[in-house]
C-alpha cells in the first residue's frame, strides 16, 4: 500500500491544491494528514473540507488544538496570536466539531503518525535535534514514526547501541534494524529554505520513503493573506521557504 | 579533522567528521555513514585516512564508487573531491591517506539503471579509453572549443587567442597568452597569466587551481574539460 502524507497546510489552499493534484497523479492507496490544517493561511475552511473530503486520516495539530480552545496562545508569538484569533472566525461550527473529531496519533503495525511529537501529542513538543529525537525514541512503540510540525523535512534513525543520527529528509530506504522518527515537511509553509510545497510517500511494501516537491502559486497565497489583514511576516516567509 | 559533506540530489543531507583512521560507507548501520538507498552495498566502500592523506577504496560493490565521476577501486582523494555512491555524493574536506583492506560479497543491492548513472559509466569509459590513447592527461573540447582532443604531456601548455599558443580559444577580450597548464609531475594546475576573470575552472575565476578529473577549464568563451591521465 502506498500512503501519502500531507502536513502543516496552514490554510494555504494554493498549495494544498497543487500537493493533491501531484498526489493523485501518482496513485496513491490513501492520504493522511498529520495535522496543522490551519492557522497563518487565508483559507483554513476551504482547507478543512478539501483535507476532510480526499484523506482517509486527519490528526490533530496545536493550530487546530488552539483553534478549538484547548491549547492557550498565551506563548505563541504576535503573528501566531493574531492568526489563531483570525482564524477562529473565519471557521463554522461545523468545522470546529470537525476538528474536535481529530485523534492525536495513529498507529498501525509498525507505524506511528502524529502531529508533533510520541513523547506525549498533546504537548507539541518539537523534535530538531538528536537529543530531542532521543527522548522521543523512548516513547515510540513503532518502528517507524511519521510526524510534522517543525516543518523541516528530517530523519532521525536511531540504530541498536547507538546514538540517533540526524540527516536531512531525502528519499531512503529504512533498514530493518532500526527505528526512524521521519518528519515529513510542510505542505503550505515549508522553513527548510524551499519555499515549494513538500509531502512524502511510503510505500508498505517495499518501505521507500519519498520526498515530493512541488511549485505552487505562491503569490495568490501572499495576496490573500495580505487581502486579508494577515501579517505581513507570514506570507513574506512563504516566498523564502523559511 | 576531515569532514564528508554527504549531498543527495546536491542537498546537503548530512556532515561527517571524524578522527578515526577508517570509516565505513554503506547501506546497513553498522557502518560510520550509512546511506539508506538501494543503490547502495551494504559494505559499499572505505575511507581511510592517515597524517596527510585520504584513500577511498570500493569494496566490490554492485553500483561502483565514482570519484569525480570516474570509476574507481582504490583512489588518493583531495580537497573537494567529490565520490558518487548509488544516488549519493560524498564531498571530502581536508587532505589524508592510507592502504587497503576488504570484506565483501553479494548482499541483495540493486542494479543501478537510472539514466544519470548509465551515462556515468559510458561517459567514465569513453574518457578512459581517449586518456589510455594519449598516454597522458587530456584537454576535451566543450562548448565553443576549436578542437577536440589536445595532449598535455609538456611540462607548460599554453592557452589564448595568439595564434602561437598550444592551445587555441574562442573570445576577443582575452590576452594573447590567457593562460597555462603546469603539469608538476602528474599533478596539474591551470594558471592565469592575461586577463583578470577569463581563465575559470568550474564557472570560479582562478589564478592557480590545482586540476581534477572532470574540471571544467573556460578560457575566453571556450570551455575544455581536464581528464586525468595516469
Amino acid at each position: 500500500m502506498r500512503i501519502a502524507m500531507i502536513s502543516d497546510i496552514h490554510g494555504n489552499l494554493e498549495a494544498l491544491t497543487a500537493v493533491l493534484s501531484q498526489i493523485e497523479q501518482q496513485e496513491v492507496d490513501t492520504i493522511y494528514c498529520l495535522g496543522d490544517v490551519i492557522g497563518y493561511g487565508a483559507d483554513p475552511a476551504t482547507c478543512l473540507d478539501l483535507v476532510d473530503k480526499h484523506c482517509d486520516l486527519v490528526l490533530m495539530g496545536n493550530h487546530e488544538y488552539a483553534v478549538i480552545g484547548y491549547l492557550s496562545t498565551e506563548s505563541y508569538n504576535d503573528s501566531a496570536k493574531i492568526s489563531v484569533k483570525w482564524t477562529q472566525a473565519a471557521l463554522s461550527d461545523r468545522h470546529i466539531q470537525l476538528i474536535k473529531g481529530f485523534p492525536f496519533d495513529h498507529a498501525k503495525d509498525d507505524l506511528y503518525f502524529v502531529h508533533a511529537s510520541p513523547n506525549n501529542p498533546g504537548r507539541w513538543h518539537y523534535i530538531l535535534d538528536t537529543k530531542q529525537a532521543a527522548v522521543a525514541f523512548e516513547h515510540l512503540k513503532q518502528r517507524l514514526c511519521f510526524c510534522g510540525h517543525s516543518h523541516v523535512p528530517a530523519i532521525f534513525a536511531e540504530s541498536p547501541g547507538g546514538p540517533p543520527r540526524e540527516k536531512v529528509g531525502h528519499d531512503f530506504v529504512p533498514n530493518e534494524d532500526t527505528r526512524y522518527i521521519i518528519n515529513i515537511g510542510s505542505t503550505g509553509q515549508p522553513r527548510d529554505y524551499d519555499p515549494r510545497a513538500c509531502f512524502v510517500t511510503f510505500d508498505t511494501d517495499t518501505s521507500d520513503v519519498v520526498y515530493t516537491r512541488v511549485e505552487y502559486d505562491i503569490a495568490t497565497a501572499q495576496r490573500k493573506m495580505l487581502d486579508a489583514g494577515l501579517p505581513g511576516f507570514l506570507s513574506e516567509r512563504l516566498a523564502v521557504g523559511r | 579533522m576531515p569532514e564528508i559533506i554527504v549531498k543527495y540530489d546536491d542537498k546537503v543531507v548530512e556532515r561527517f567528521v571524524t578522527e578515526k583512521k577508517r570509516i565505513s560507507v554503506g547501506r546497513t548501520n553498522d557502518n560510520d555513514i550509512v546511506l539508506e538507498n538501494r543503490g547502495v552495498s551494504r559494505k559499499h566502500a572505505l575511507i581511510e585516512f592517515n597524517d596527510n592523506a585520504a584513500v577511498v577504496i570500493d569494496n566490490e560493490s554492485l553500483n561502483g564508487t565514482f570519484v569525480n565521476n570516474r570509476k574507481v577501486t582504490e583512489e588518493l582523494l583531495r580537497q573537494n573531491d567529490s565520490i558518487t555512491i548509488g544516488k549519493y555524493t560524498l564531498i571530502f574536506k581536508t587532505e589524508q591517506d592510507a592502504d587497503p583492506d576488504d570484506p565483501s560479497g553479494f548482499d541483495g543491492t540493486m542494479v543501478l539503471n537510472t539514466k544519470k548513472h548509465r551515462d556515468m559509466v559510458a561517459n567514465d569509459q569513453l574518457e578512459r579509453q581517449i586518456v589510455s590513447r594519449y598516454g597522458c592527461s587530456v584537454l576535451l573540447g566543450m562548448e565553443n572549443a576549436p578542437f577536440e582532443e589536445v595532449e598535455l604531456e609538456r611540462e607548460v601548455t599554453t592557452i589564448g587567442k595568439a595564434k602561437f599558443v598550444h592551445v587555441p580559444a574562442r573570445g576577443f577580450w582575452m590576452s594573447g597568452i590567457q593562460a597555462k597548464i603546469v603539469r608538476e609531475d602528474n599533478t596539474y594546475f591551470l594558471v592565469n597569466l592575461g586577463k583578470p576573470g577569463k581563465t575559470m575552472a568550474n564557472g570560479e575565476p582562478v589564478d592557480r587551481h590545482e586540476l581534477k578529473n572532470g574540471d571544467l577549464i573556460t578560457v575566453g568563451k571556450s570551455t575544455f574539460k581536464f581528464l586525468q591521465g595516469h
